[in-house]
């Protein structure tokens, strides 16, 4: 299997890179790369049902080409899908009112040369032919319960925020540790902000 | 804080964070060890291991750079040990480099090779076809399942509503099949059997543009658990009115068929081998990377802890070394109170040891050098100062004719200073004056030949002056340096003078004594005959007598006033010192012998108000003595003149009084000048030769002097000083004690 990831390495470019590593590791931040590595929230919207809120949203993923390597040499990706409800205050800071998480998993089956989308908080999972099913099976959020409305008072305002990541933590060792310096394996959209009632966009 | 406990402190706090630094790199090698022998493990906590090494790697850095800055500091200024200090770093760096490096090289080829020795190709070989012997026998299942689905499709036909229902439920359980669905075009569902309650059945959209394409789909589907099942689905034959199916009228039959636990447990065990291996495989550069890394990181660490060490042990070991070698540079500044801090119990203790007791020896021997040299100045400065004070002259000639030590006395007595040219050669000293040259020229043959021992007598003469030295040189004991001559010598001029003066003294006594007490008998007894023979005898024998009795008388008188001279000069009664008007004295006894027939004429020229304290008496019979010695001089001389003048000299602390008579006579014998105040040295027919020497004697009573030298053109001078203020006096002749009045200034 051919593998582009990784440079010619060696003692000498070893050193190099733990002194690197020393430089780096002191002011490394991640950076955003929705743009460049293609998750993108395309739209979201909130709505009142039965007396919850939920959620529905598109979201496009689109692997690089190391995670892509990656998922079809066995190694599972988690996309951690975060979603926070904070209410606006006009003088104070704005308050966190709920927080959710979401964990999708994302596997290359070789035996069934198909991939698998699972739901880890539900345990939900379906089967896929192709990665474009796979990537749109995970890109669509539909009904997904956010609150329940009595938490919600009428009178306030109240912003949703929606994101999408790359769990860089679900990733092997090996990996993880290649992540911390390299920018491959960050995979993160931007926020998308609206008003949970209106649906409008901050 | 007291310095040396904080310096205790420190210490501490720099072995702790050595330590630290030795321990960390420890527990890395062991996390490594335990994390390396699982993928899974591996990277949990590596981070944030890595990250506090890192942060120990950048602690120690700091360290080292700090002691580097410091010990290139204190080698660019010199700072002892400095030096010592900078190799023992390289020797220990050195020293710790090369055994890790090799363990580095060796363990990185060993962590590399070891992980690709995970991988085999026949191995990976045999995984691709057992994992493909499971799908082919899965597929074939699937196929199957397709086939059958196709079946039942057919077996549906055209059949709708309750019928399709019914239907369904019977084909389901003949085909055992989980779960039979059958799609409109619009991908409702139309009719479902399924055994047990299932989510309502829904069409994947794969599925859906599959069977668009080929009316037809199969695909095995995971359930998690080693469950498997495969969904097949195809267009069912037979159309119905597009009015209930929808546009197309097609409906598609869904079968979800499930595989045997037997089978999906081994096509699972299978799966999961294979993807594990892949994982691996994928992770393989990462994985040494990420090794490779860390063991980077480990040998930094180990390095950068050897350094610091290296550091800490270099000070430890050149801390003594820089104590002897700071302790070497204070004794060679003379400071000999340094005392080294004990060290430990080791050669350099032993070393430290021994010097200082070097030190003590050495202050010791110094104190004592410094003591002996501060005698020996004494010493010397004692000796400079009996030498000043002796009327005796000492010189001390070097070997090479050098003059070494000269003192105040022997300069006085030569009349040539040789106190500032130091070093002088005999020669120079000989060339600065008849003195110095008759004195040289006396001791030279002494002080160069081989006998130095010599004593002797010399008489150096010049210029009227007339010195008697006794002279006596010994050999002075040394080397070229130490060795050549003393010469001691003592002006015996005034000393013999005084004792042919106290001689004289003696002789006139006992003549005073002698031949004065029998005159008067004599006379008398020649007056006696004259008186009583005379007047019997005859006329011519009478003259005889007369003429014999007036001789003798005459010479009798002749002969007393010869001893009233002598007894004159041999009489010393008590000075009475008063204060005298000189002028006027020389004005009285002047007038004695102003000017009559046959007489010079004599002139004044007298200072006024010039008073002296002085014994009017005496300095009366010395003007006497000296206006009768001029007119002695200038007898039988028409033109003769004497002139009397007195004047004062200022001669600072000690002022004088000088009276000088000047004759213009034939002046003095050149032979006679230097012996003119002798008794008995006279060039005249006339006189006793007693007159100078009394003035002389009157003169040295008084603390004065008197001298004597011929005038260029013709003449004599005779100028006698007499001290303005009253002086003790000891003579030779007169040692008792002068009754001094005080002087009195006046206004």
């Amino acid at each position: 299997m051919q593998n582009n990831i990784h440079r010619q390495s060696g003692p000498c470019a070893a050193l190099v890179v733990a002194v690197g590593f020393l430089c780096a590791g002191l002011v490394h931040s991640p950076r955003v790369l929705a743009q460049e590595t293609g998750l993108e929230i395309r739209n979201a919207s909130t709505r009142l049902d039965a007396g919850v809120w939920y959620l529905d949203a598109r979201i496009d993923y689109r692997l690089n080409r190391d995670t892509l390597e990656a998922l079809q040499n066995g190694i599972p990706l988690t996309f951690e899908l975060q979603v926070e409800l904070t209410q606006d205050r006009r003088w104070l800071p704005d308050e966190d009112v709920a927080t959710l998480r979401q964990d999708f998993e994302l596997s290359w089956q070789p035996l069934s040369r198909g991939y698998l989308v699972r739901n880890k908080n539900s345990g939900d999972q379906r089967a896929h032919t192709t990665l474009f099913a796979a990537l749109n099976d995970l890109g669509r959020i539909s009904d997904l319960p956010i609150i329940d409305a009595a938490l919600v008072q009428d009178s306030e305002d109240y912003e949703v925020s929606l994101r999408a990541v790359l769990d860089q933590q679900q990733l092997p060792g090996p990996l993880r540790m290649l992540a911390f310096w390299d920018d491959d394996f960050t995979l993160e959209s931007d926020w998308y902000r609206w008003d949970l009632r209106s649906g409008q966009l901050q | 804080m007291t310095p040396r406990r904080g310096r205790s402190v420190r210490r501490y706090a720099k072995l702790a964070i050595i330590a630290a630094g030795l321990l960390m790199g420890i527990a890395a090698l062991i996390l490594l060890g335990r994390y390396a022998s699982s993928i899974a493990d591996f990277g949990r906590r590596h981070v944030a291991l890595l990250a506090v090494n890192a942060i120990a790697a950048i602690v120690l850095l700091g360290l080292i750079l700090i002691n580097l800055f410091r010990l290139v500091k204190d080698y660019r200024r010199r700072a002892p040990g400095a030096r010592l200090r900078a190799r023992l770093v390289g020797m220990f760096v050195g020293l710790t480099l090369a055994p890790l490096l090799i363990v580095y090289f060796f363990a990185l080829q060993f962590v590399n090779g070891g992980i690709d020795s995970w991988f085999d190709s026949d191995l990976e070989q045999e995984l691709s076809s057992a994992l493909r012997l499971g799908r082919e026998s899965l597929e074939v299942q699937a196929t199957s399942r397709l086939s059958q689905t196709g079946a039942l499709a057919a077996a549906i036909g055209s059949l709708d509503g309750d019928a399709l229902a019914r239907a369904l439920s019977v084909l389901r359980a003949d085909a055992g099949a989980e779960e039979l669905t059958v799609f409109t075009s619009g991908m409702r569902v139309a009719a479902s059997s399924s055994r047990g309650d299932v989510l309502p059945p829904t069409l994947s959209e794969d599925a859906r543009d599959e069977l668009a394409q080929n009316q037809r789909f199969v695909a095995l589907e995971p359930l998690g658990n080693a469950r498997y099942q495969v969904r097949a689905a195809v267009l069912i034959p037979g159309d119905l009115p597009a009015d209930t199916a929808g546009a197309a009228g097609r409906r598609y039959l869904q079968a979800v068929f499930p595989i045997g636990y037997r089978q999906g447990r081994l096509a699972d065990a299978v799966q999961d081998t294979y993807t594990r291996y892949s994982e691996l495989r994928f992770l393989r550069e990462p994985l040494k990377d990420n090794l490779t890394l860390t063991l980077s990181l480990v040998l930094l660490l180990s390095l950068l802890s050897a350094a610091t060490g290296a550091f800490y042990l270099a000070r430890r070991l050149a801390a003594p070394i820089e104590s002897l070698a700071a302790g070497t540079e204070a004794v060679a500044k003379g400071d000999f109170d340094t005392r080294l801090p004990p060290g430990a119990a080791d050669e350099v203790g032993f070393l430290i040891e021994s010097f200082n007791g070097m030190i003590e020896r050495l202050g010791r021997a110094r104190e004592e050098s410094r003591v002996s040299q501060q005698q020996l100045e004494r010493e010397r400065a004692n000796l400079a100062t009996i030498l000043g004070r002796l009327s005796t002259g000492v010189i001390a000639i070097g070997l090479d004719g050098r003059v070494r030590i000269a003192n105040d006395a022997a300069g006085a007595i030569l009349g040539v200073d040789l106190a500032s040219p130091a070093g002088a050669t005999l020669d120079s000293i000989a060339a600065s004056g008849p003195l110095p040259a008759q004195f040289i020229d006396a001791c030279r043959p002494h002080v160069a030949s081989e006998q130095r021992e010599w004593r002797g007598q010399i008489v150096l003469r010049a210029d009227g002056v007339r010195r008697i030295l006794n002279c006596a040189s010994s050999p002075l004991p040394g080397d070229e340096a130490a060795g050549g001559a003393i010469v001691v010598f003592d002006d015996v001029t005034e000393l013999l003078v005084a004792q042919r003066e106290a001689a004289w003294g003696e002789v006139a006594r006992r003549l005073a004594h002698e031949i004065k007490n029998p005159l008067t008998p004599i006379r008398l007894a020649a007056e006696r005959i004259r008186r009583r023979y005379l007047p019997t005898m005859a006329q011519e024998d009478g003259q005889v007598l007369d003429r014999s009795t007036h001789t003798i008388v005459q010479q009798v008188e002749a002969m007393r006033d010869m001893v009233n001279a002598f007894s004159e000069y041999a009489r010393a009664p008590a000075v009475s010192i008063a204060s005298v008007d000189l002028g006027q004295l020389v004005r009285e006894v002047a007038w004695l012998y102003r000017a009559q027939e046959g007489q010079p004429l004599v002139k004044l020229a007298l200072e006024d108000g010039l008073e002296v304290d002085a014994d009017a008496v005496r300095v009366r019979q010395l003007l006497h003595n000296l206006i009768r010695n001029a007119q002695e001089a200038l007898e039988g001389q028409p033109d003769g003149v004497i002139e009397i003048a007195t004047r004062s000299l200022p001669g600072g602390d000690r002022p004088l009084a000088e009276i000088s008579i000047t004759d213009n006579g034939p002046g003095i014998d050149a032979d006679v000048l230097t012996r003119l105040f002798e008794p008995y040295v006279t060039s005249k027919k006339k006189g006793t030769g007693l007159g100078l020497a009394i003035v002389k004697k009157l003169v040295e009573e008084h603390g004065g002097t008197v001298v004597a030298e011929n005038l260029p053109e013709r003449g004599a001078r005779l100028a006698v000083r007499l001290p303005v203020r009253a002086v003790v006096r000891d003579t030779l002749s007169d040692t008792r004690p002068v009754r001094v009045e005080p002087w009195r200034e006046r206004a």
